[in-house]
């Protein structure tokens, strides 16, 4: 019995739980913001609402349709996820990354010439993607590097560029633009450029969207949580992250490792879109704001505790409430609720630092109490 | 002369846009918190000027709706500013995280209840773009008469409340504090100065005014789509601020070089000689960015900001 108690006790001093604790204060404090919100909007239909938002998938009678929604679900969280491992990447090394969008729409632009312009293999294209996204991170990196610009600043700013850039060449080009739709052309069923499916459609009543890019991003996932605990490059972009002046004193080079972050954060920002976009369902689409992917990324990152597994089920999570509030337009509700409840739990993330120091500070209190009781007692 | 004169027009709004938004990220600033959040606060700010536009009735004469539009995006600049102080303040988030949270919350927010205001029998979804011609012409005047040539009444506040900021933060003693307190927290609470309080209010003023930005910039169109939140502006006047080295004047003339470029993007069509060029339009709306970027690498290399920018005042700390 007392084993069970200690297991339960040390359990809970864990670090992890004390983040996976206030991660889900954070999201529940969030999805009951979201709910309040649908309540002063439509008192009668808000509780509709909310189980369509939570439930996603689950709305549908059908088996098949189920599979095939939580196949679709899926699917969107894999870029989610590598847009997650980006800012987490920079945030380690003690940068962070508000370029992500940026990087992620030059990817965009790299997917659409040599995906469905020139229907080069999956594999080219996306190697194409990473290679775009970390050039156009590394911007950022060499400001901050060289020139000491704040790299939110500057990824803000390189956000706009790229929008502009992505959206003046690809309308430019009639072979690549769907003028009719206002998007670039997708890639089509049977071409090079598509991630193969190997097989996992069929376990997902035929979504066809559902393919090897979940299985990559795991392994990227594991492959950055082995960087970051087993590796020098991951020790010494930790090392930055915590005290730049020491890690440069101690003989790490700083423009090296923030070169090095930047491109890594880059790339899988660039890996972002080629999940995105290479399976066919999506292609860019004519807009005046930022993607709005990068920002999810963040508040995935944040939601998981900034861990590689954490982000593997927070940014699930984001996508989950995200699809499910793109349903909501048939009660009469804004899809953009669902972005309320995110960035709501962006901005309560903050407080987890805050909150940890809190348990702790109780914790001592017990122990304390409890050493001055024993004491007590002795006597 | 119409094409000149609109111009102007445009140079001078958009320069008093990122004029006060930049001031109002100064108060933030000097106090120690970094403002990221401009864009949200001018959203916010627009949002709620908005739904004013939306809501009253034609009935009330014209000055009151004005006042009342004017105060509504006052006050709701300045609140919303207030949730960026909570977090970094009381609870010494991460200013960044913080700032960014809200600028997305701000857009999320904008058109959920732009949406909601908008719903009518016939459009039962809403729609997230307004109309509110009527207010235009409250808020825009003939310049010299000229039809066509449209100046904004707010420009002058904005003229008018430069020297004002300037005295405050220059020659009085609460702008002295506020700047001891982003310099060095330590020293200026060892001399009894409330530091978390006089951050709390140099936050708010900056969402005051950031929300006075967004409330200009809408007031100068006869419609505003708020899924683009301020278009950007935020950002832009966060960039006037780093190269404007957090002093007011400087600020001033800044935001006329990023408003000369904003300006291009929306006049050259109607300039002969760079509408025969045949650059896409995407050009001239990335420029703005790009000029800020080359601009920043040549001054951030002395940086003149507040030296304890971003970092929560920890009493305990030396």
């Amino acid at each position: 019995m007392n084993k069970i108690k200690s297991f339960f006790s040390s359990f809970f001093k864990k670090d992890e739980t004390k983040t996976v604790v206030t991660s889900l204060w954070c999201a529940l404090l969030g999805l009951v913001l979201g709910f309040v919100i649908l309540l002063c909007i439509n008192t009668k239909e808000a509780a509709d609402g909310m189980a369509t938002i939570l439930g996603n998938f689950f709305v549908f009678q059908n088996a098949d349709d189920r599979w095939n929604y939580f196949g679709q679900t899926l699917a969107k969280t894999a870029p989610l996820i590598a847009m997650s491992v980006s800012v987490l990447v920079c945030y380690k090394a003690g940068l962070f990354n508000l370029g992500a969008s940026g990087q992620y729409s030059i990817a965009v632009l790299v997917i659409t010439f040599m995906g469905v312009a020139a229907n080069w293999p999956w594999w080219l294209v996306m190697i194409g993607a990473m290679v775009a996204g970390a050039l156009w991170s590394m911007i950022s990196g060499v400001l901050k590097a060289f020139f000491n610009v704040n790299e939110v600043i500057s990824g803000i700013m390189l956000n706009w560029i790229a929008l502009y850039l992505v959206n003046g060449i690809l309308t430019a080009n009639s072979a690549i633009w769907d003028s009719s739709h206002s998007e670039a052309y997708k890639i089509t069923d049977g071409s090079n450029a598509l991630i193969p499916s190997v097989g996992l459609d069929r376990l997902f009543a035929g979504n066809s969207i559902v393919g090897l890019g979940m299985i990559l991003i795991l392994v990227v996932t594991i492959v950055i949580f082995v960087l970051f605990k087993k590796t020098t490059i991951g020790y010494e972009l930790k090392a930055t992250g915590f005290n730049p002046d020491a890690a440069d004193y101690a003989g790490m080079n700083k423009v090296k490792n923030i070169l090095v972050a930047t491109a890594i954060s880059g790339a899988l920002a660039g890996l972002a879109a080629s999940l995105q976009v290479q399976n066919g369902f999506t292609s860019w689409r004519l807009s005046s704001t930022i993607p709005s992917i990068g920002f999810q990324g963040i508040s995935a990152a944040f939601l998981g505790g900034l861990h590689p597994i954490g982000v593997l089920f927070s940014s699930y999570f984001i996508e989950h409430i995200s699809e499910g509030g793109s349903m909501i337009t048939d009660l009469g509700f804004a899809p953009e609720v669902a972005g309320i409840i995110t960035s709501a739990i962006i901005y309560l993330a903050g407080f987890v630092a805050f909150l940890k120091e809190m348990i702790r500070k109780s914790e001592v209190k017990d122990e304390l109490r409890r050493l001055s009781r024993d004491k007590a007692v002795k006597k | 002369m119409i094409v000149v004169l609109s111009t102007i027009s445009f140079l001078v709004a958009y320069a008093c846009i990122l004029t006060i938004t930049a001031l109002g990220g100064m108060f933030s600033e000097k106090s120690g918190t970094i403002a990221l959040s401009l864009e949200g606060c001018m959203t916010v700010g627009a949002l709620c000027a908005g739904i004013a536009m939306h809501l009253l009735p034609a009935s009330l004469p014209n000055g009151l709706s004005v006042l009342i539009v004017l105060l509504a995006a006052l006050i709701g600049g300045g609140l919303y500013s207030l949730l960026l102080a909570v977090a970094s303040i009381t609870f010494k988030a991460d200013q960044t995280l913080a700032g960014t949270a809200l600028n997305i919350l701000s857009t999320a927010l904008a058109v959920t209840l732009i949406k909601q205001v908008t719903k009518t029998d016939a459009l039962p979804a809403g729609q997230s773009r307004l109309n509110f011609t009527r207010f235009y012409e409250m808020f825009n005047f003939d310049l010299f008469g000229i039809q066509g040539v449209k100046f904004n009444w707010l420009i002058f506040i904005v003229l008018a409340l430069i020297p004002i900021i300037y005295v405050v933060i220059y020659k009085t003693q609460y702008g002295l504090r506020l700047s001891s307190c982003g310099e060095n927290p330590s020293s200026a609470a060892s001399l009894g100065i409330n530091v978390g309080k006089t951050r709390y209010i140099g936050i708010l003023i900056s969402g005051v005014l950031a929300g006075f930005g967004g409330l200009l910039l809408v007031t100068m169109n006869a419609e505003w789509e708020f899924a683009n939140g301020a278009n950007g502006f935020g950002f832009l006047a966060l960039a006037v601020l780093i190269f404007g080295q957090w002093k007011p004047l400087s600020i001033f003339l800044g935001a006329f070089l990023f408003s000369g470029f904003k300006t291009l993007s929306v006049v050259y069509p109607s300039i002969d000689f760079l509408a025969n060029l045949g650059i896409s339009s995407y050009f001239y709306l990335a420029l703005p960015y790009v000029v800020c970027l080359v601009v920043l690498v040549f001054t951030s290399k002395r940086n003149a900001g507040p030296k304890d920018l971003g970092r929560a005042y920890d009493k305990g700390k030396r």
